[in-house]
């Protein structure tokens, strides 16, 4: 097993060395060891799985990197929340007589911070950085060896032939390309013809790159929609903040359904309340209204202008209106959204009207309220562009209140 | 190395029990709220009802652009129940049906009715009456568009990913709402959900679009007539391309740009003058570093007033049409993002991690409406990645690696880093560039205009940067964004055997000039 600390050379002389626990990720510090695949004793190649992971993220296999033989394997199966650098197993080179070997002494986790080259240890895009910059010429002087990728690079190719670099010296030079790939520029740098460090500040350099820049992110602040609605309210008129709002009245006779109550109450002894009627014909009423009519959208304006604005006109939606009634109100609105009519306009304009209302405003029930008068006025407070549309629901209320109003139960 | 067999978890987190319970309470309040999904009432004493099943998926898309759609297929492919909400009623978003696809038509047939007229009898070949028929021209597009939306219609239906034609809004972390196109509504959850809205053109303050005199590049693939003038606000990637078009066309085009480059920032200065010299000699007029000041559309032309930042007079442009191409912000409008608390960042992007998960770990997001430059590819990169992260728990997008490519003719096209870039951060760079007029297969198209520009590593010679302007940069790129993804240095290029006679071989003998030196020049 190749040691590459290059700290230590106590691994090195015993031929067995402390296998700690990998950082699977940048962010982690501990695992659990869900299981080990190898037994003390076994010999594993490389590539391996050696044991599997658990993170608070995923369950993962970590191979060995190259061959070896599991000498001892210190925390056992289910060891929870073991902290990264913490030694977990340690083991022998291909070939040891494991019998012999001593076990070397633990290191950790003091050690920690420097051995992430440890024989199995990952994240192989951190490694450049951290290995190549304490010595002058890191590469050779590590003891570690890289498998390369061949056919080489074209320019690796004729450097190592213009040079001379025997395969076994090339193998001790660490890539610095994307997966460990060997460049021109760590051949360079092997040979001396540059900066020694250059290829991993390159390579850290692009390795930055290749991520999105998610630093510094500035939350919108709260208040931003507002202002943005107001800035989409000048694009559209209709949205700006101080709506112009109509009312909308229609006078409605609910004689019938009195008349209905009646018979219901003498023939099946059923009574069913005024504000059920209401209710029911108000949505029934809200069923597939027209849509309100916005400013058109962009996608809507260039259907307009290639013709296609007709086939999407037809859509309907379905309403929110609640109708105020003279002496009458929900008393449980039925959405907060709904856009509800200030009943204090209402009651100060139609109720004047009502000759009755202020004797109807004593009486404490409703459904004797409403019967004592046929005729209410229905009205709705809506935005300007709704005004149809409220006035198609008044008139829908109308036709389900006196014309059917048996359909309504 | 390690092997990341990793496990959705997230996925599974999103099971228990407790929201089932929820679904049924939000479905109470569906009906309570008069906005059940039911919406047929076809008498007047139906009720209320709601519908007996909320669908649950594995994954729902919001958005069927070029993110959505290639999650969608993505996501069948990986065996995930999925369902992709689009409200335009045609897949493919801005890129298919008004951006990259309508607009290469136009380019392309606008270039060449235009060497027709102009470039066909020193080539030997004598046309009679050159005429342009708009509406077939804007046919063919149509044809283009429609062709490929519909292809995307079938990938989709083939990898098992339901299309549902709507809008989505977020009704709480697990339920979208879908305001379906032909009327009714309906409810969706999904275990997990991608935001993937997109983005729309930013408008300019003061100027009301109106996509016929006033338009975003979504009027400006649509004219109906050649304006006579036309004045584009902002000198970037679109208004350069809409430009071309119509200046070939016959408008006279006006570009103000507030910068003092045209390109966009990301272009190479050196690149960004050339294509503005050869662009001018097209007919195309430049103002830049200068600022639109307001607009009036009140008379018969509009009427913009500008101010060149740098001591220039004010003065006033009257132009039949303006392009407003300004740039592109992030869409989110009416998607229901304050009812699951969710930010976005001063820009309107939302915000998110280095694996495009919200602060709500089901909810990712990715494409326009996020960080990252707004471009398809980039969308599509980052739509097969996060599939991947919720089926793998791994994926994986290259963000130093992503070509830029302008249309125009010639082609504008790089990757990697510019050299004011690199200047900027202090860091050492060499060039070598090769110019096209030296180049074979340009010299016999009589088509020569543009260089190519590599930049590379003093030392190592690791490949930082390539840009090119000229005939067929926008394919040329990829060999670039191939060798820079794998860290190859220029000399590795240079040894790559290029055919011949191509126009490839310019890339490859700039690659020489950097590490050595060209031969033809």
């Amino acid at each position: 097993m190749a040691a590459s600390t290059g700290f230590t050379t106590s691994s090195r002389c015993l031929a067995a060395q402390n296998f700690t626990m990998p950082a699977l990720s940048p962010t982690m510090t501990e695992g659990n060891i869900a299981s080990w695949k190898v037994k003390e004793g076994d010999s594993f190649s490389a590539g391996d799985v050696l044991l599997e992971i658990e993170t608070d993220k995923a369950t993962m296999d970590v191979e060995a990197q190259d061959e070896g033989i599991m000498m001892k394997i210190i925390s056992q199966d289910g060891s929870k929340s073991v902290q990264v650098g913490t030694r977990i197993a340690v083991l022998a080179d291909a070939g040891d007589d494991i019998s012999t070997l001593e076990l070397p002494a633990d290191e950790q986790p003091q050690q920690s911070a420097q051995s992430t080259s440890q024989p199995s240890a990952p994240a192989p895009r951190e490694e450049p950085k951290s290995a190549a910059k304490p010595s002058a010429k890191p590469e050779s002087a590590a003891s570690g060896t890289y498998e390369h990728n061949y056919p080489l690079l074209p320019s690796v190719g004729l450097l190592v032939h213009e040079h001379g670099i025997s395969k076994e010296d090339l193998s001790k030079i660490k890539g610095t390309g994307p997966s460990g790939r060997l460049l021109k520029g760590d051949v360079l740098a092997f040979i001396g013809a540059i900066n020694a460090d250059r290829p991993a500040q390159v390579s850290s350099h692009f390795s930055k790159l290749a991520h999105l820049d998610l630093s510094n992110i500035k939350v919108a602040e709260k208040k931003a929609p507002a202002p943005k609605a107001s800035e989409a309210a000048s694009k559209a008129p209709k949205a700006a903040p101080k709506e112009e709002k109509v009312l909308v009245q229609l006078p409605i006779s609910l004689e019938s359904v009195v008349q209905l109550q009646r018979r219901l109450q003498d023939s099946a002894d059923v009574s069913v309340s005024t504000a059920t009627f209401i209710s029911k014909a108000t949505a029934f009423a809200n069923s597939r209204l027209p849509a309100v009519p916005h400013a058109p959208t962009a996608s809507e304006l260039f259907d307009e202008v290639l013709g296609l604005g007709k086939a999407k006109a037809t859509k309907f939606s379905q309403g929110a209106y609640v109708p105020t009634i003279p002496d009458y109100s929900f008393t449980a609105s039925r959405r907060a959204s709904t856009p509800k009519s200030d009943i204090i306009d209402i009651l100060a304009g139609p109720a004047k009207k009502s000759s009755s209302s202020s004797a109807q405003r004593a009486t404490p029930r409703l459904d004797a309220r409403l019967a004592a008068d046929g005729i209410h006025t229905f009205s709705l407070l809506v935005p300007k562009e709704e005004k149809a549309r409220a006035e198609l629901f008044l008139e829908r209320c109308k036709l389900a209140l006196e014309e059917v109003p048996e359909t309504l139960i | 190395m390690i092997a990341s067999r990793l496990i959705p978890r997230s996925a599974i987190r999103t099971l228990p029990s407790r929201q089932l319970t929820l679904s049924r309470w939000s479905r109470g309040f569906a009906s309570a709220s008069g906005s059940s999904p039911e919406k047929e009432h076809k008498t007047a004493n139906s009720e209320y009802c709601t519908n007996t099943e909320i669908e649950e998926k594995d994954l729902v898309i919001i958005g069927g652009g070029v993110a959505g759609y290639v999650a969608a297929i993505k996501a069948g492919q990986e065996g995930l129940k999925v369902a992709c909400i689009e409200k335009r009623g045609t897949l493919g978003g801005t890129c298919l049906n008004v951006g990259c696809i309508p607009s290469k038509s136009l380019l392309n047939n606008s270039h060449l009715y235009h060497q027709i007229l102009h470039d066909s009898k020193n080539r030997g070949i004598e046309v009679g009456e050159v005429k342009l028929n708009l509406e077939t021209f804007m046919k063919a597009k149509e044809t283009a568009v429609t062709g490929l939306t519909k292809g995307v219609e079938f990938l989709l239906k083939k990898n098992g990913a339901e299309y549902i034609k709507g809008t989505g809004s977020f009704i709480n972390e697990n339920e979208i709402k879908v305001e379906l196109n032909d009327g009714g509504e309906s409810v969706i959850r999904g275990k997990n959900i991608l935001i993937a809205t997109g983005s729309e053109a930013t408008p300019f303050p003061g100027l009301t679009i109106d996509e016929q005199r006033v338009v975003t590049s979504t009027g400006a693939i649509a004219l109906q007539k050649v304006p006579e003038t036309m004045t584009v606000i902002g000198g970037g990637i679109i208004g350069l391309e809409m430009a071309s078009v119509w200046s070939r066309l016959g408008a006279k085009v006006t570009v103000v740009e507030f910068l003092g480059q045209i390109g966009g920032p990301g272009m190479d200065t050196e690149i960004s003058k050339a294509t503005q010299r050869i662009l001018k000699k097209q007919g195309i007029e430049f103002k830049l570093n200068t600022k639109v000041v307001s607009g009036d559309t009140s008379s018969e032309l509009v009427k913009l007033d500008v101010d060149a930042a740098k001591g220039g007079k004010p003065e006033s442009i009257d132009s039949e049409v303006v392009l407003v191409a300004i740039g592109r912000r992030p869409y989110t409008q009416g998607l229901g993002l304050e009812n699951i608390g969710l930010e976005t960042d001063e820009r309107g992007r939302v915000i998110i991690d280095s694996e495009y998960r919200t602060k709500i770990p089901h909810i990712r997001c990715i494409g326009d409406v996020t960080f990252g430059p707004m471009l398809a590819h980039k969308a599509e990169e980052e739509a097969v990645a996060v599939v991947e992260y919720i089926s793998k728990g791994h994926g994986h997008v290259n963000y130093g690696c992503i070509p830029s490519v302008m249309y125009t003719h010639p082609e504008v096209a790089w990757v990697g880093q510019s050299e004011q870039d690199l200047k900027a951060q202090n860091i050492p760079y060499k060039i070598g560039t090769f110019p096209f007029s030296a180049n074979s297969r340009a010299k016999t198209n009589l088509d020569s205009e543009g260089l190519v520009k590599i930049l590379a590593d003093p030392e190592t010679d690791r490949l930082l940067g390539a840009h090119i302007v000229g005939p067929g940069a926008g394919e040329m790129i990829a060999e670039a964004t191939l060798a820079l993804e794998y860290g190859a240095s220029s000399e590795d290029i240079a040894r790559t055997c290029h055919a011949h006679p191509t126009l490839a071989e310019a890339f490859k003998e700039a690659a020489m000039a950097t590490y050595d030196k060209a031969i033809h020049f």
